[in-house]
């Protein structure tokens, strides 16, 4: 700019107005140092701070899923470690109609043990059904009551699924329905146990050996269950392992987004002070001498 | 030949002269930080010859002294007319972006207590509901992030609406203002007719006028043009409102009650001329211009949209609640509701039993929480709001840049009104000591013109 005259009052603003530029750059910097961030509000960065937001949601998204993936992992667990404990009692079930099935050395009398203990056996394993989790019988769908068989082992919960939402759209089913558990009302493993303990108590050789199969067949169905319910619960678990990352891989990059670049922002800042000490100092030289001075 | 004594009058105009040029140059200093002050220069004028000396005779003198001519004001019309232009451009600016930042600090994103976030733990209520649809605590906790969630909403509703009564109460202030400016100026410009015509120096005058020029230029946008007889007329947006001594007045005719209200128009200006009343057009400039489309253009559209936010949020909410069922085995009822005049404003939490939020997908009042997991999807809401931020952040950063590129040019020109008009020290010191030296000199010939007349009067003849 050529300049033809220049006053004081020029000087003066325009030393005001560069001081106050300075200073204006100088709070800049201060604030994204002092708050951390570089995204104080959405002027900063229009485009940034979509970006930032969408981040947040998915953050708060995925950390939910990672919840219910949690929360999954808990009943799928619990309905794993039944399922184990039902298969044994089932196998030790079979083991003692096997004993009272070789009908030449075991008498009525040890039968009659026997079939006492399958009794046990079988009010365990009614027991075992209602395995609660945080207060609901896993095995009783979506039943709002405590309990998914009665003592006679009839089905009292109410068909449903227990699903988790363990990432964007996907559904797991973290339960098993008692029904398919023991099977129907009428033809479930309770009425099996009940046979075979009526075929111990009456001698019944062939009653027995139906038993047996019977028990055979509940056995295969367990283990077939239980292998889905470990798929469910690896499944779960991996997606919580997932979510984890997620969260992780979204917090760095919001911090990306959002957060100050701290070595730089100090840099930033020593510049800043530098040239406003300048434009203090400069002002300071320039304000001073006058025509006046140097007359006498 | 010229008179004996024209000399010593050659010397007296030349005193009276330097005099006057001493004041000024006390004038300029004394003034030297006035606003709106323009440095005076007295400009000396030779006197020669008459022109047309009497007939049959000549003139032989070798000029009869300086006279002393017109006090200038170093002002340049077109710098001035530039100026009023750049500054209504600046403030209209300037008010705009002021008022958009405020605005936009309390919107609070992105951050943990915005409505996003809000959104965000809306969602994850629903949730952990579907987690554990029998228990009470999920159910409260779901209740509690929704009534979060309305309030983050009515929270800033209520901040747009305090900023538009804010902004109707300034606008009635600065009419006002522009009124008794546009009074002043009319009252100045007659002063400066008066004193043209009985040849008072009207300087001063023609500073104030000056000055209520721009200052009625800062407020609307004003143009003015300069008059015959020295005063300014101005026209807010093509519209006479100063014509002479004449001033009209500067009158809202829509968009705000006299009260401070919104009247639901948008904002509209009228002149008032005697009996006639001419309506001003949109897309005025200045503070005033600024205000009006705050009012009627932006802070409207920030809050129709975050409305329409609310309005979908409570809609798609409500629809995927009255689909489920509650804990009693009832279809879910309302769980928000609002006016749909002012959606976002009035957005409200209706349902308070955490019993009746309607978790289950299946009758019979089973533990189901399928519901709870459709309504923990992320709606068009959570998009919708932040292409709503994004805009209003994308028009603030515009505006910003906007106002200060404009500052530039605004400074730029004010540098070459005050090149021109500024009073600069060292000069008037210099103009100062030019005019004692001449005094002196002035003063000097007086007595070498004593001496002279001394000898021709007292010792001519006498022979000693």
């Amino acid at each position: 700019m050529t300049t033809m005259r220049v006053t004081q009052n020029m000087l003066s603003d325009r030393s005001v107005g560069s001081l106050q530029l300075g200073l204006s750059r100088l709070a800049k910097v201060q604030e994204q140092i002092s708050t951390g961030r570089v995204l104080n509000r959405p002027s900063d960065s229009p485009t940034q701070t979509t970006a930032a937001m969408r981040m947040r949601s998915s953050i708060a998204d995925q950390t939910q899923f990672v919840r219910n993936a949690e929360d999954g992992v808990g009943w799928l667990g619990v309905v794993d470690a039944t399922l184990g404990g039902m298969t044994d009692q089932v196998r030790r079930a079979r083991e003692l109609g096997l004993q009272g099935a070789s009908s030449g050395t075991t008498s009525q009398t040890a039968r009659d043990a026997l079939a006492t203990e399958v009794e046990q056996i079988r009010d365990g394993l009614v027991a075992a059904g209602n395995t609660t989790h945080l207060g609901r019988p896993v095995f009783g769908g979506v039943t709002s009551g405590s309990a998914a068989f009665d003592a006679s082992g009839s089905f009292v919960g109410v068909p449903g699924e227990v699903n988790r939402t363990i990432a964007d759209g996907v559904k797991v089913r973290v339960d098993v329905l008692g029904t398919d558990v023991v099977g129907p009302d009428g033809a479930s493993l309770f009425d099996d146990l009940d046979a075979l303990v009526l075929s111990l108590r009456t001698g019944d050789t062939a009653g027995i050996r139906t038993g047996l199969s019977a028990l055979e067949g509940r056995l295969e169905d367990l283990g077939s269950l239980r292998a889905t319910a470990g798929a469910r619960y690896s499944r779960v678990e991996q997606a919580a392992q997932r979510g984890r990352d997620a969260v992780l891989d979204l917090t760095t990059s919001l911090s990306e987004v959002e957060n100050t670049d701290l070595p730089r922002a100090l840099v930033d800042l020593k510049m800043q002070e530098v040239a406003y000490q300048a434009a203090l100092a400069s002002t300071a030289r320039v304000m001073q001498p006058s025509l006046l001075d140097f007359l006498r | 030949m010229a008179g004996t004594l024209s000399s010593l009058n050659t010397a007296l105009t030349a005193l009276r002269f330097n005099r006057v040029a001493m004041d000024v140059a006390a004038n300029n200093i004394a003034n030297a930080t006035t606003e709106g002050y323009a440095r005076r220069r007295v400009e000396g004028e030779a006197i020669g010859a008459p022109a047309q000396p009497a007939l049959w005779s000549r003139y032989d003198g070798v000029g009869g002294g300086v006279a002393t001519g017109a006090t200038e004001r170093m002002v340049d019309s077109f710098l001035d007319a530039r100026a009023r232009r750049e500054h209504g451009a600046q403030s209209y600016l300037d008010v705009r972006a002021g008022v958009l930042q405020r605005v936009e600090s309390g919107i609070g994103e992105p951050g943990d207590n915005g409505v996003a976030a809000a959104l965000a733990d809306f969602r994850s209520g629903w949730h952990d509901l579907a987690n554990n649809p029998g228990g009470d605590a999920a159910r409260s906790q779901l209740l509690a992030r929704a009534e979060t969630l309305a309030g983050a909403l009515r929270n800033q509703a209520t901040n747009i609406a305090t900023e538009q009564s804010d902004q109707r109460y300034r606008l009635q202030a600065m009419v006002s203002e522009v009124n008794t400016v546009a009074s002043d100026l009319a009252a100045t410009n007659a002063n400066v007719a008066v004193a043209k015509l009985n040849g008072t120096d009207a300087g001063t005058l023609l500073d104030q006028r000056d000055q209520l020029a721009l200052r009625l230029s800062e407020l609307t946008g004003s143009v003015a043009s300069v008059r015959i007889d020295g005063g300014l007329d101005v026209t807010v947006g093509g519209v006479a409102l100063v014509t002479g001594k004449d001033a009209g007045s500067f009158v809202i005719s829509g968009g705000v009650t006299p009260s401070g209200g919104d009247d639901g128009q948008p904002v509209s200006f009228t002149v008032v001329t005697g009996a006639a009343t001419v309506a001003v057009p949109t897309g005025l400039r200045g503070e005033v211009g600024a205000v009006a489309d705050l009012l009627t253009t932006t802070l409207p559209a920030y809050a129709d949209g975050l409305s329409a936010v609310a309005r979908t949020l409570a809609d798609t909410v409500n629809a995927q609640h009255a689909a489920g069922y509650d804990l009693g085995g009832t279809a879910g009822q309302p769980l928000f509701s609002y006016n749909a005049a002012d959606a976002a404003g009035t957005l409200t939490v209706v349902l308070t039993d955490p019993a009746a939020v309607a978790a289950s997908g299946v009758t019979g009042g089973g533990f189901d929480g399928s519901n709870a997991d459709l309504l923990g999807v992320t709606g068009p809401a959570d998009g919708d709001y932040q292409r709503l931020v994004n805009g209003f952040g994308t028009e603030v950063a515009s505006v910003q840049r906007l106002a200060v590129s404009q500052s530039l040019l605004t400074h730029q020109v004010d540098g070459a009104r005050e090149q021109l008009s500024g009073v600069n020290l060292d000069e008037e010191t210099v103009s100062m000591l030019q005019a004692q030296r001449a005094y002196e000199a002035a003063s000097r010939v007086m007595s070498v013109m004593d001496s002279v007349l001394d000898t021709l009067i007292n010792r001519t003849g006498l022979l000693r």
